[in-house]
């Protein structure tokens, strides 16, 4: 019945009602996404990490891995080190540098990881199959479609060049035996993968280096307590984990969680401020109404929750309409932010999680039952005789 | 022909250490970022030690200056230390001889094009590639580009969220008048003054709202950069209000607001004055 009567009441003023619902559910498909977009990063980063099954990874001390250019020698032993630590169960090496391939008289140039086949965990093989000698290599597709090879093609590749002497430097045959996608590498980037031993040799100064080292512990182990006990073991290198990755990323888009902190409040403000303007003039409206019904005996509660059911009804019926809003923006707002350099193609700023998304309608659902209350309580709180005279007169 | 001033850049990775090592003369002289100095507790005219790698042998140097960044959007995101030092110094500390990483090119003021002088020097110098400044900053502020597209993005939900909550507050506000309009119409007023009237107070509403509105991007843009400011140690300016966005801010407002007063005045003077009025 009080339901019926809010439903009533709202479809009296079906232009107004119409626009107030369209507002609250903009408002709330701008909440939606702005909380996609607050936890959506971080998550999305921690799913990259993760996939990748390795807890720590260690990198030349004062850098995170593959930020600069840095690489760490020695790396046989430092491998050989940190296996002994009886809590990791897996040490995979990882060295970065370029690769160079002609095309034509044109000259390609792609990030090259020098991997071990068997523990890598950047790249997920699409074609083909994986690195089994010195001598093989798996490119990304972008980096098949630039140097116009595919599967199967053998290739001359350099991983430097001397313009002082006009040449290619340690350059060799490889063969291209599959196609990969390269986990943590952003769309067009080109990329291959060698064996480590291989891009080690191809440039005299890279001879046992690594740039990263990817450490699988064992189940149970504390990742911060073996981070600080292998930072203590090798001073020459930064162990991170992967919450301290997630706290640099976070550092790093702290301007989006920002912005999504700010415009998610103006959100809720702008949909609590629809709701409280809609009911107020439509009780203000009917003030004869509810004297009436006053005066003939319905109790002040039934007045002010019949109204808090229009407030609730108006804020439900937009979440709902902004639940479907909110995902067809947030996926507009991806595709723009997908252009973001340097972040994972498939990175996704904008992460759908239903208890987040539910939290935050509710809200604004909660918002609208807020927005109810003053206009409903006054109303009821009205003297009977008085009002329905000035009414009457009116 | 090209009056070239040559200046040689080499990065290089190198580690800060306290000074205090044996003498050694003369002193080469470094600057640093301030946000170096702040971490390391560094002054002007302090010694300190710069090498390669921790616990390789360095070179003692004398820190002249601290330097502030640039307002580079390249830079923004970026928690590196800076150290300057002179060419020769960081070739010799670094080893790797006379190289350098890249060169910047200044052309002489009555050069014909950047353009032709970059192509003259891309078929001079073997091994390198000249680029335009400008293509360089273009390159560079990728980061921007995007955040300036999303903020764009933003901005085109926030215009569909205002219009909404105009058309609709104007359409309560009139609503809200229905008596009085229902009198004036039968006093004899016509339905066009009273669309006028109600047209142009929404109008003057709008006006009013877009420059309280102007008020106040202007404060939060201050707020804002005086916050991203101090949080990434740039003097960047994240947010501008300029008299252009102003005008562009108000004329919007405007054209919402007559046209939601349009549509809320049409509406209410279709309707028999009686009814309006509640008989």
């Amino acid at each position: 019945m009080m339901l019926r009567l809010a439903i009533t009441g709202l479809l009296r003023r079906r232009t107004r009602t119409a626009l107030t619902t369209a507002g609250v559910a903009v408002a709330a498909a701008m909440l939606l996404d702005m909380v996609m977009l607050g936890s959506g990063m971080r998550e999305s980063f921690r799913g990259f990490l993760e996939q990748q099954d390795y807890q720590l990874r260690m990198s030349p001390r004062g850098t995170m891995p593959f930020d600069t250019e840095a690489t760490v020698g020695g790396a046989a032993a430092l491998v050989a080190r940190v296996m002994a630590d009886p809590d990791v169960e897996a040490v995979a090496p990882v060295l970065g540098g370029k690769l160079f391939v002609t095309r034509g008289d044109s000259v390609v140039a792609a990030f090259a990881l020098g991997v071990d086949p068997a523990l890598q965990a950047d790249y997920v093989l699409v074609e083909g199959r994986d690195i089994a000698a010195p001598n093989e290599t798996v490119w990304n597709g972008a980096m098949l479609e630039a140097a116009g090879r595919a599967v199967g093609d053998t290739v001359r590749a350099a991983a430097g060049y001397d313009p002082q002497l006009r040449r290619y430097t340690g350059a060799r045959e490889l063969v291209i035996v599959g196609r990969g996608r390269f986990v943590m590498l952003s769309g067009g980037e080109l990329a291959a993968a060698l064996p480590l031993a291989t891009a080690q040799g191809m440039q005299a100064d890279r001879a046992d280096r690594i740039s990263v080292a990817l450490v699988r512990l064992r189940a149970g182990a504390s990742a911060d307590s073996v981070a600080s006990r292998l930072e203590l073991a090798e001073p020459r290198m930064s162990a991170i984990s992967t919450e301290a990755a997630l706290r640099f990323v976070d550092e790093r888009l702290g301007y989006f969680r920002q912005l999504a902190l700010i415009l998610a409040s103006v959100s809720l403000a702008v949909g609590f401020l629809l709701v409280t303007t809609l009911v107020t003039v439509s009780v203000n409206e009917r003030i004869g109404e509810i004297a009436v019904l006053r005066a003939i005996g319905v109790a002040k509660w039934r007045v002010v929750a019949q109204v808090l059911v229009e407030g609730v009804a108006l804020s439900l019926v937009g979440a709902t309409l902004g639940l479907g809003l909110g995902l067809i923006t947030a996926r507009w707002l991806n595709g723009i932010l997908a252009a973001f350099p340097g972040l994972p193609a498939a990175f996704d700023f904008f992460l759908f999680e239903p208890s987040a998304a539910f939290r935050s309608l509710g809200l604004l659902v909660l918002c609208g039952i807020l927005a109810g209350l003053w206009p409903a309580w006054r109303a009821a709180s009205l003297p009977i005789a008085k009002t329905l005279r000035e009414e009457a007169v009116a | 022909m090209l009056k070239a001033r040559r200046l040689g850049a080499l990065l290089a990775a190198l580690v800060l250490g306290p000074g205090g090592v044996a003498a050694q003369a003369p002193w080469r002289s470094i600057t640093i970022d301030e946000r170096l100095a702040a971490a390391a507790g560094l002054t002007v005219g302090d010694r300190a030690v710069l090498a390669t790698g921790a616990g390789a042998p360095g070179d003692s140097v004398i820190v002249a200056g601290i330097t502030r960044r640039g307002a580079d959007p390249s830079e923004i995101a970026r928690s590196e230390f800076r150290v300057r030092l002179h060419l020769d110094h960081l070739q010799a500390l670094t080893g790797v001889g006379d190289r350098v990483g890249r060169f910047a090119v200044a052309t002489a003021p009555a050069a014909a094009s950047v353009d032709s002088a970059a192509a003259r020097i891309n078929a001079l110098a073997f091994g390198f590639r000249a680029y335009r400044a400008a293509d360089v900053a273009i390159e560079t502020s990728a980061t921007f580009r995007v955040v300036n597209r999303f903020h764009r993005a933003i901005g085109v939900i926030t215009i569909v969220a205002s219009a909404i909550f105009l058309l609709c507050i104007t359409l309560l506000k009139v609503d809200e008048r229905r008596r009085d309009v229902g009198a004036l119409r039968l006093l004899g007023i016509s339905r066009g003054t009273i669309v006028r009237a109600v047209v142009l107070e929404a109008a003057l509403i709008s006006v009013v709202g877009s420059l309280m509105g102007a008020a106040l991007g202007y404060g939060a843009s201050a707020l804002v950069n005086w916050h991203y400011q101090g949080v990434y140690s740039t003097p960047l300016r994240f947010a501008i209000v300029t008299p252009g966005i102003v005008a562009f801010a108000t004329l919007l407002s405007l054209t919402l607001g007559v046209v939601a007063g349009l549509l809320a005045a049409q509406r209410l003077v279709r309707q028999p004055p009686l009814e309006l009025v509640g008989r």
